[in-house]
C-alpha cells in the first residue's frame, strides 16, 4: 500500500514522489486573509483612535488600559469558552450563574469560620493561626470553585448530549437553577474576602507582575493560547467544528458526538470556575448577583469577534479583540460624555454594525443584496 | 460759592448716578468650571428609583458649570466595581460611588484615586469605613440613614393603624452588607411595636426588574389571608405593591404597607389609598449634593458633609403637593 | 440467491439471511449477497426498496434484527460494530451529501474522525497536509482546477467533492467502497467526474457497492446487478446479460406490481 493509495496491481510500485504538486504560491492578500483576527484587529484599532479623539483625558492616558487589563479577564474567559461552544454550534446561557456559584465556593472556602457547616474546622485557631488556615482554605476553595464550575458543565452536557434538550433551553434553565442555588447556600449575604490580598492564591491569580502588569491578564492570555491550540490543532477542537459544521457528517465519519459535547459543556463549566475566582479575588467581595452583567456583553464581545453563529468555525482572537472592544465603548461612550439614556442606543448599534460587517466578509454575496435591489 | 455748590452738586449727582446705575455684566466664574464629576446613578436610565437622582446630579452640574459624566451599573456591585475602575482611568475631579459593593471592595481602589488627586464622595448607600479614613479628603455622604429610616417607616407604619399581635411581612435585601440595613430598621421597629414579622427575601432577578415581584406578593397574599401589613424598603417593589394588592383582591386600607421612593405608581398607590406610608428619600438630594459636594471640595477643599436625605414620610394626606414634583422626576 | 465468486480470494462482504425491522414493519428480509474483492456491484430498486437500510447495517450506522454478516471472511459482531469500526476493517462510505463539512478546509475533510496525531492528541497539520495533498492533488486530478487543500469544501464542485470523498475512502485502505447515490442533482460534466472514479476504485483493486437510480450509468459501470424489492433482494444481473431496455422494462413491471399490490 504506497501513500498514494494506489495498490500495486500490476505487482509495480508506483514512484511515490512523481504525482505530487508543489504547493501553490500563495498571493499578498490571500495570506493577508490567512491571518485570524486581521480585520478585528483593524475594527480594534480604528475603535481606539476614535476614542481617543472623543475623550483624550482617558484613552491617551495609561490608567484605562490597566482598567482594561483588571475588568477583562472574567469576561475574556468565558468568552473564549463560548467560542467553541458556538463554533460547535450550541450555546450556553449558563455561565453567569456559575460564576456567582464557583465564586460562592471559593469566598465560602476563605470565610470558612463564617460558614455554619465549615466552622467547625475553626475550632482551636486564632489570630495568625487563623489566617493561615484561611490562606490554605483559600487554595481549596479555588480548585472546588473550579471543580464546581466543572460539575454544572458536566450536567448541561448531559442534559444537552445525552437527554436530547436544545442548549439553549437546557442552559437557560440551569442559569436559574444554580444561581438559585448560590443565593439559598450564601443566605442571600454577599461575602467580604477581607485580608485575602495578603494570601498567596491571591499573589498568583491576581498580583501584580513587576508592581503593575495584572496576573488575572497573564493567566487569561494563557488559556486564550491553550484554547487556540485547542481548538485549531487538537483532535477535540477538530471534533468540535465538524460538530458544529453539520452533525450528520461528523457522526458517519465516526466523531462520538454526544461524548464530545459533554466533553465541551464541562470545559465550559471549568472556565466559568476560573472566571468566577478571578472576578471574586480581584472584588474582594462575593455578590449574590455577580456575573450577572456578563451575560449580554460576552455573547457580544464572541460575535463582534466573528465567530459565526451558524457554527463550523470559531476564532478564538476575535474573541479576544471582541471583548477589548466591547468594554472600550463601555466606558468609553461614557468618558465621552454621551448621555446615560443614549447608552444602549449606541451599543447596540455598534453590535449591529459589527455582525454585518462579518456577515458581508463572510458571504460577500449577501452584501450586493443589501444594497441591490433583487432583479425581476 | 456758586461754583463751589455747582462743583459739589455735580460731583454727588455723578456717584450717587453711579451707585444707582446697573453693575456692567462680566462673564461670571462658576465654581465648577473645568471639573468633571463621574455619578453612579445605581439602576438602568430613566429607571423609578434612578430619574430623579440623574436630574439632581444634571442640575447641580449645570449651576455649577461642572461636567457630569453618568454611569449605570443596573444596581449590580460587580458593575459598580469596574466602573470606577474606569472613572479613575478618565482622570476626573470626582468621583460618586453608591455603596453597594462594600468597603472591602472599594477600600483599595478608593485609596488609589485619592492617591491619583481625584475627590471621591458617595450617596444612598453609607461606606461607613471609606467614610472615616477619607472623610477630611471630601469623602462625604448623601442619602438615608438606612437603619433610622427603616425604623421611621417601621413606626409610621404602626402609626397608620397596627395593633400588637398583627402579621406582617417584610421583602427586602437583608443580604447585602450595608443596604440591608434599612430592612433590618422596618423589621426591628415592627417587632418592637409587637408585631408578628415574616420575612422575605429579595431575589436578584426582582432586584433588578421589579415587576415579577408581582404574582410572587400576589401568590403571599394568598397564602396568608390574616396578613395586615406589608413593608419593604426597595423603591421598585414599593410602586408594586398597588397592583399585587388590587390583583389579590383586597380593598385599599385592608393592609398597611410601607415603602420607600416616590415613583409615579406610588403616587397612584399614595391617591388611592392603596400605599400607606412612604419613606421619602429625596433621591434628587443624592444626586445634587454629592456634585455639590465634589465642586465645593474641588474648589475650596470642604471636607465631606454627611446629609440625612430621609428625614420624612409621605403620607396619602400630604401627596397631593407633591405630585407635579414627582411627574417630572424631580421627586 | 448467492453467486458464487471466481476469484477465490474472500469476498469483501458476505451477508447471510440479514433481516431488520423496525417495530412491525419489516425493511429488510432474507438478504443473502456476496460482494466479491474487486467487482463493482450496483443496487438498484424503487424508493423504499430497502437500499438505505442495507446500506445502514453494511457500514455501521445500524444493527440488524437477524442474521450474520462477514467482512474480509471474519464475522461481525453487531453489538461491536460502529462507522469507526466499518472503518478499520476497511468498509467506507460516500453518502449523497458526500459526507464533508462544508466550511472545513480539504485537508480536514481528509482526515476527520481520524487524524494523525501526536501523544497529546495534536494533530500533525504538516504531516496531514502533505499526504491530503498528493492524494488529492496528485491521484484524484484536483491539479488543474486551481485548488489547494486549504481550500473550504464549500467551494468545489458537486463532483468535486465526490472525488474527495472518495479519495479519502480510498487512501484509508478501503478494501470496499459504499456509494449512495452519488450522482444525485449533478451536472453531467459532474457526473462523468464520479463515474470516472468509480471506475478508478476497480482500478485500484478494491470493490465498490453503488446504489443508483440512474439506470443507464449503473447499467454501464456495474460488474453486477442486484434488485431489490420491498426489502428483498429479487434479482442479480451480470454485466451483459440484460441490455439497458430489458432491464428497464424489468424495473417499470415490478413497479406495476407494487400499484397493483397497493
Amino acid at each position: 500500500m504506497t501513500a498514494t493509495g494506489r495498490r500495486d496491481v500490476d505487482g509495480v510500485e508506483p514512484d511515490p514522489l512523481a504525482d505530487t504538486p508543489a504547493a501553490p504560491r500563495r498571493s499578498l492578500m490571500a495570506r493577508l486573509d490567512a491571518i485570524e483576527g486581521l480585520p478585528i484587529l483593524l475594527v480594534f484599532v480604528i475603535v481606539l483612535v476614535v476614542f481617543m479623539v472623543l475623550a483624550p483625558g482617558t484613552f491617551l492616558g495609561h490608567r484605562i488600559y490597566k482598567s482594561l487589563l483588571i475588568t477583562a479577564p472574567p469576561l475574556l474567559i468565558v468568552g473564549l469558552g463560548l467560542t467553541l461552544v458556538i463554533a460547535a454550534g450550541e450555546i450556553d446561557l449558563s455561565f453567569p450563574s456559575v460564576i456567582a456559584l464557583s465564586g460562592f465556593v471559593f469566598a465560602a472556602c476563605y470565610r470558612f469560620d463564617n460558614v455554619p457547616y465549615l466552622a467547625f474546622l475553626a475550632d482551636g485557631l486564632e489570630g495568625e493561626a487563623l489566617q493561615a488556615m484561611k490562606f490554605r482554605m483559600a487554595w481549596l476553595g479555588m480548585v472546588l470553585a473550579v471543580a464546581v464550575g466543572g460539575l454544572i458543565g458536566y450536567v448541561n452536557g448531559l442534559l444537552i448530549a445525552r437527554i436530547g434538550i436544545p442548549s439553549i433551553i437546557a442552559t437557560l434553565a440551569t442559569q436559574f437553577l444554580w444561581r438559585g442555588v448560590a443565593v439559598v447556600v450564601a443566605a442571600g449575604l454577599s461575602y467580604s474576602l477581607r485580608g485575602v490580598k495578603d494570601s498567596a492564591v491571591w499573589q498568583v491569580t491576581s498580583g501584580r507582575l513587576f508592581d503593575w502588569f495584572p496576573m488575572q491578564a497573564v493567566w487569561s492570555l494563557l488559556i486564550a493560547v491553550a484554547l487556540w491550540f485547542v481548538l485549531n490543532r487538537h483532535r477535540f477542537g477538530e471534533a468540535l467544528l465538524f460538530i458544529g459544521d453539520n452533525q450528520q457528517v461528523a457522526r458517519v465519519m465516526g466523531i462520538d458526538v454526544a461524548k464530545e459535547k459533554i466533553r465541551l459543556f464541562t470545559l465550559m463549566g471549568l472556565l466559568g470556575g476560573v472566571s468566577g475566582v478571578f472576578l471574586t479575588a480581584e472584588n474582594i467581595t462575593f455578590y449574590t448577583n455577580q456575573g450577572q452583567g456578563f451575560l449580554l456583553l460576552v455573547i457580544a464581545a464572541v460575535f463582534i469577534g466573528g465567530t459565526s453563529i451558524f457554527g463550523g468555525s470559531g476564532t478564538i482572537v476575535g474573541t479576544v479583540f471582541g471583548t477589548l472592544i466591547v468594554l472600550v465603548v463601555q466606558s468609553g461612550i461614557v468618558a465621552a460624555g454621551v448621555q446615560g439614556f443614549w447608552n444602549d442606543v449606541v451599543i447596540g448599534l455598534i453590535f449591529i454594525a459589527a455582525v454585518v460587517f462579518h456577515l458581508v466578509v463572510e458571504r460577500p454575496e449577501r452584501f450586493k443584496g443589501l444594497v441591490f435591489a433583487p432583479r425581476g | 460759592m456758586k461754583t463751589t455748590a455747582t462743583t459739589l452738586g455735580v460731583i454727588v449727582a455723578a456717584t450717587s448716578m453711579l451707585a444707582l446705575a446697573p453693575a456692567p455684566t462680566v462673564a461670571q466664574e462658576m465654581l465648577g468650571d473645568g471639573m468633571t464629576v463621574y455619578v453612579q446613578m445605581g439602576g438602568n436610565p430613566g429607571g423609578p428609583a434612578t430619574l430623579p437622582r440623574a436630574n439632581g446630579a444634571k442640575d447641580a452640574a449645570r449651576h455649577l458649570g461642572a461636567e457630569l459624566i453618568e454611569q449605570y451599573s443596573g444596581w449590580l456591585p460587580d458593575v459598580m466595581v469596574r466602573q470606577f475602575r474606569e472613572a479613575v482611568a478618565a482622570g476626573p475631579a470626582c468621583i460618586v460611588i453608591m455603596g453597594h459593593p462594600g468597603n472591602d471592595a472599594f477600600a483599595d481602589l478608593v485609596d488609589e484615586a485619592r492617591a491619583d488627586g481625584i475627590i471621591v464622595t458617595s450617596n444612598n448607600t453609607p461606606l461607613s469605613e471609606i467614610y472615616d479614613s477619607h472623610v477630611g479628603g471630601g469623602f462625604g455622604y448623601a442619602g438615608v440613614d438606612l437603619y433610622t429610616g427603616g425604623y421611621v417607616t417601621a413606626q409610621n407604619m404602626l402609626k397608620a393603624g397596627l395593633a400588637e399581635g398583627d402579621q406582617a411581612l417584610v421583602y427586602g435585601l437583608l443580604g447585602q452588607a450595608e443596604r440591608g440595613l434599612s430592612t433590618r430598621g422596618l423589621k426591628e421597629g415592627l417587632e418592637e411595636g409587637g408585631v408578628v414579622v415574616d420575612y422575605l427575601e429579595i431575589s436578584p432577578e426582582v432586584n433588578n426588574d421589579t415587576s415579577l415581584v408581582v404574582p410572587i406578593l400576589v401568590a403571599y397574599l394568598e397564602s396568608n389571608p390574616d396578613l395586615k401589613a406589608i413593608g419593604t424598603q426597595h423603591g421598585g417593589v414599593t410602586g408594586q405593591l398597588p397592583r399585587a394588592l388590587e390583583l389579590a383582591g383586597k380593598a385599599p386600607g385592608d393592609i398597611i404597607t410601607g415603602g420607600i421612593d416616590l415613583a409615579p405608581s406610588t403616587i397612584d398607590g399614595l391617591q388611592d389609598g392603596y400605599t400607606s406610608v412612604v419613606l421619602d428619600q429625596q433621591l434628587y438630594l443624592q444626586g445634587f449634593l454629592p456634585v455639590m459636594q465634589c465642586v465645593l471640595t474641588g474648589k475650596y477643599g470642604f471636607s465631606g458633609l454627611f446629609t440625612n436625605t430621609g428625614a420624612g414620610v409621605v403620607t396619602p394626606e400630604t401627596i397631593g403637593e407633591l405630585v407635579p414634583l414627582i411627574e417630572s422626576g424631580i421627586r | 440467491m448467492r453467486v458464487a465468486q471466481d476469484t477465490g480470494a474472500a469476498p469483501a462482504v458476505r451477508m447471510e439471511n440479514i433481516g431488520k425491522r423496525y417495530g412491525n414493519v419489516v425493511a429488510l428480509k432474507n438478504i443473502d449477497l456476496e460482494i466479491g474483492g474487486n467487482e463493482i456491484v450496483g443496487l438498484i430498486g424503487d424508493n423504499g426498496a430497502g437500499k438505505s437500510t442495507l446500506i445502514k447495517i453494511l457500514t455501521g450506522v445500524e444493527a440488524p434484527t437477524s442474521g450474520r454478516m462477514y467482512v474480509r471472511g471474519k464475522p461481525v459482531d453487531f453489538a461491536d460494530y460502529s462507522v469507526r469500526k466499518a472503518h478499520e476493517l476497511g468498509v467506507e462510505t460516500v453518502y449523497q451529501e458526500s459526507s464533508l463539512g462544508d466550511k472545513q478546509p480539504l485537508w480536514r475533510n481528509f482526515f476527520v474522525g481520524r487524524n494523525l496525531t501526536n501523544r497529546w492528541g495534536f494533530i500533525k497539520v504538516k504531516e496531514q497536509k502533505r499526504i491530503a495533498r498528493q492524494v488529492l492533488m496528485g491521484a484524484i486530478g484536483f491539479r488543474g482546477a486551481g485548488l489547494d487543500v486549504d481550500a473550504t469544501v464549500g467551494r468545489l464542485s458537486g463532483g468535486e467533492r465526490q472525488g474527495v470523498a472518495i479519495g479519502r475512502a480510498m487512501h484509508f485502505d478501503a478494501d470496499l467502497i459504499v456509494l449512495d447515490e452519488p450522482t444525485v442533482a449533478l451536472a453531467v460534466m459532474e457526473v462523468r467526474k464520479v463515474l470516472d472514479f468509480i471506475a478508478d476504485i476497480k482500478q485500484s483493486g478494491r470493490a465498490c457497492l453503488y446504489i443508483e437510480h440512474t439506470l443507464a450509468q449503473v447499467h454501464q459501470l456495474a460488474d453486477r446487478l442486484l434488485i431489490m424489492d420491498r426489502g428483498e433482494i429479487v434479482r442479480i444481473y451480470r454485466q451483459g446479460e440484460v441490455s439497458l431496455d430489458e432491464l428497464t422494462n424489468y424495473m417499470l413491471a415490478l413497479h406495476g406490481d407494487q400499484e397493483a399490490a397497493a
